[in-house]
């Protein structure tokens, strides 16, 4: 692992009170994040994701709870100990974010030219007129046709596409060292969304920033990212780099997100699932979490939850089946092929 | 633009004739007639029925009333006699629409000011003190204020005059403020529900991972976002306020158009009361027409065409 990470997240916990109790939904998350990389979050709905981006961003809702120990370094500060006019000045500025909801995320009421200057105002303290030089200039990197025509339009006469490529201008107006991009395709068809990600990349070598990239498709993972963290219930259960994710899966849950992303080779009518759903942070069960929906649980699953194993030295699964007691046990066809390509990949005979 | 209000003012007249068709036609179905003095003899209801063209057949009463419509002249009060409608109003009304917009402009911007104050502290005391002044200010009504504060602000501490119009500014203050309660607790209700919807956007989120400040949030995105569904109350609300309030008027001593609104339909005086429906349903499509525009020049979603 690189020495030097830009951001640090050290035992992250986030709860929020409710009505119903208190809901834990980010409980331990710890990682690096490195200079100019792009490290993915995966998991299913209500698995933490967002809420970590939310923290990462200071934008909880005001019920939520995080204990004196979470710790987020960034540039030798915690930015958890920040007050509200801090992190106005971190936000937008050194974190800025990319949403999901193009359709949404725009005021309709603003002209889209005055949206991206509006960070270069409040950061860089410049003028109305020199913001709205600059953010031509970014609506001419993240490709929009014609720029000058465009800049005093509203966003309902725009694309969504072209939507989305001015909420990722208003994100990169300000030059952010780290980059949050909240699935930032889901809600664009498939071709705007290649589109979008060849253009994340290609700014993101530009302007050496870190990604954080949270999603739910490993399709998009796949083509974005250095490295690979998976979150189920508010907690990461495996991470490395996306090679050993992908060819090398350790976890149960990842072997259940592999498997159940369609591969060419799938056949009509066997799309796999995860059977059940992610349980209640309300009470999160005892042990493994996962536990209740994996068919590969051990005893020990439901009494004491896994700590992480070293599977190499940037890659780790929280699972109880790479403990040396534990029994060998063969994960699906789909990931035995992924294993196999693995070790030719390491230059090894397959077994 | 210019295309479409005009478009709009030749709708209107079409409009205004129909508001004139229906209430001649349904005046007539009003039991009783104007001169219902138990002194006058046959022969004298007569000569007045025949000064006032009453004895006409209907139709001639009402193509009579059209062409002096058209060329404004809007006949003559039955009870005022030998005051012409035109006069009437003429006089009244600008009494009514000062006090009304007074009332207006202190209402509205009362109701933008609370109402986001109240949305920004949702659900904690603040929030909840506007909200009991608000109910407070929907359901009292207008003439129960006046009276309250005629007691506390004439009678108890006398600051302000308590009647009268037209001396000076200060015996304008207390009718404004009767009559701005409830218009005041309505904008409040309404700015409250739109801009605590507006806050929870993704344009509110995504301005905050600008790292804009709650105030620059609510005065760049969301009054801007709250005022348009607003501005559709405002209308009929300025409409209703500037014609008058009878009660207000009454216990104020204001010669406004309010009374005549209300004096003129059991007196069955037809012409004030053709008269002042006539104004009311010009200003108010007058409103809808002004908040039409406002609100294409705050939202740029709409066009009109």
């Amino acid at each position: 692992m690189m020495s030097n990470p830009i951001l640090k997240v050290e035992n992250l916990h986030v709860n929020f009170n409710t009505y119903a109790g208190t809901v834990q939904a980010i409980r331990d998350v710890s990682f690096d994040l490195n200079k100019g990389e792009t490290l993915a979050i995966v998991g299913e709905s209500g698995s933490g994701k967002s809420v970590t981006t939310k923290t990462l961003m200071g934008l909880n809702a005001k019920n939520a709870v995080i204990p004196e120990n979470s710790r987020l370094i960034f540039k030798d500060r915690n930015l958890l100990d920040l007050k509200e006019e801090e992190w106005q000045s971190v936000r937008g500025n050194e974190i800025a974010m990319i949403f999901q909801d193009p359709m949404t995320s725009l005021d309709p009421t603003m002209k889209i030219g005055m949206q991206i200057a509006e960070p270069l105002i409040k950061h860089r303290h410049i003028k109305k007129e020199a913001a709205l030089t600059r953010a031509l200039e970014l609506m001419k990197g993240v490709g929009i046709p014609n720029a000058e025509e465009h800049i005093n339009d509203y966003p309902h006469q725009w694309s969504g596409g072209m939507r989305q490529r001015a909420v990722v201008a208003i994100a990169l107006a300000a030059d952010p060292e780290i980059l949050i991009a909240d699935e930032p395709t889901t809600a664009l068809d498939v071709t705007i969304q290649a589109q979008i990600l060849t253009l994340m990349k290609k700014l993101q070598q530009e302007t050496e920033s870190s990604i954080i990239f949270i999603t739910h498709d490993l399709g998009v993972v796949a083509g974005m990212a250095d490295r690979v963290a998976v979150m189920y219930a508010g907690k990461i259960v495996e991470y490395g780099t996306v090679d050993e994710i992908f060819f090398n899966p350790q976890h149960p849950y990842t072997w259940g997100l592999l498997n159940s992303m369609p591969t060419t080779d799938t056949q009509v009518g066997t799309l796999e699932a995860i059977p059940g759903t992610p349980p209640d942070l309300l009470e999160p069960p005892k042990g493994d979490a996962f536990a209740a929906r994996n068919v590969y649980a051990l005893g020990i699953d439901s009494k004491q939850e896994p700590p992480f194993f070293k599977v190499s030295e940037t890659h780790f699964a929280a699972t109880w089946l790479l403990d040396e007691r534990a029994p060998k046990v063969i994960p699906p066809v789909q990931i035995q092929k992924r294993w196999a390509h693995w070790l030719e990949m390491q230059g090894q005979e397959a077994y | 633009m210019w295309k479409y209000i005009l478009k709009r003012l030749v709708l209107m007249v079409f409009t205004l004739f129909l508001v004139i068709t229906a209430t001649f036609f349904l005046m007539q179905i009003m039991p009783g007639t104007p001169f219902n003095n138990p002194k006058l003899t046959p022969q004298a209801l007569a000569q007045l029925k025949t000064t006032y063209g009453l004895d006409l057949p209907l139709w001639q009463q009402y193509l009579s009333y059209l062409v002096g419509a058209v060329h404004g002249d809007f006949g003559t009060s039955f009870q005022y006699q030998n005051q012409s409608v035109s006069m009437l109003i003429g006089q009244r009304l600008p009494v009514s629409a000062h006090l009304g917009a007074q009332a207006l402009v202190v209402g509205i911007i009362a109701g933008l000011i609370m109402g986001a104050v109240s949305a920004r502290n949702k659900n904690n005391k603040i929030d909840g003190t506007l909200g009991i002044l608000s109910t407070l200010g929907i359901s009292v009504p207008s003439f129960i204020l006046g009276i309250v504060f005629v007691y506390l602000f004439g009678f108890k501490w006398p600051i302000f005059p308590v009647s009268g119009w037209g001396d000076s500014f200060s015996q304008t203050i207390l009718p404004t403020l009767a009559l701005a309660a409830s218009p005041a607790a309505i904008t409040t209700r309404f700015v409250r529900s739109e801009m605590i919807e507006s806050l929870s956007s993704d344009y509110v989120q995504l301005a905050k991972a600008k790292g804009l400040s709650d105030k620059e949030i609510v005065n760049k995105h969301a009054y801007r976002n709250s005022m348009i569904p607003v501005l559709t109350l405002v209308g009929p609300m300025a409409a209703g306020l500037l014609t008058g309030s009878t009660l207000i008027e009454q216990i104020f001593s204001i010669p406004g158009i309010g009374q005549q609104f209300v004096t003129s339909i059991p007196s069955k005086d037809f012409p004030v009361i053709m008269g002042t429906t006539i104004v009311y349903a010009a200003m108010l499509m007058v409103m809808i027409l002004i908040t039409d525009i406002l609100t294409a020049i705050i939202d740029p979603r709409v066009r009109l065409q």
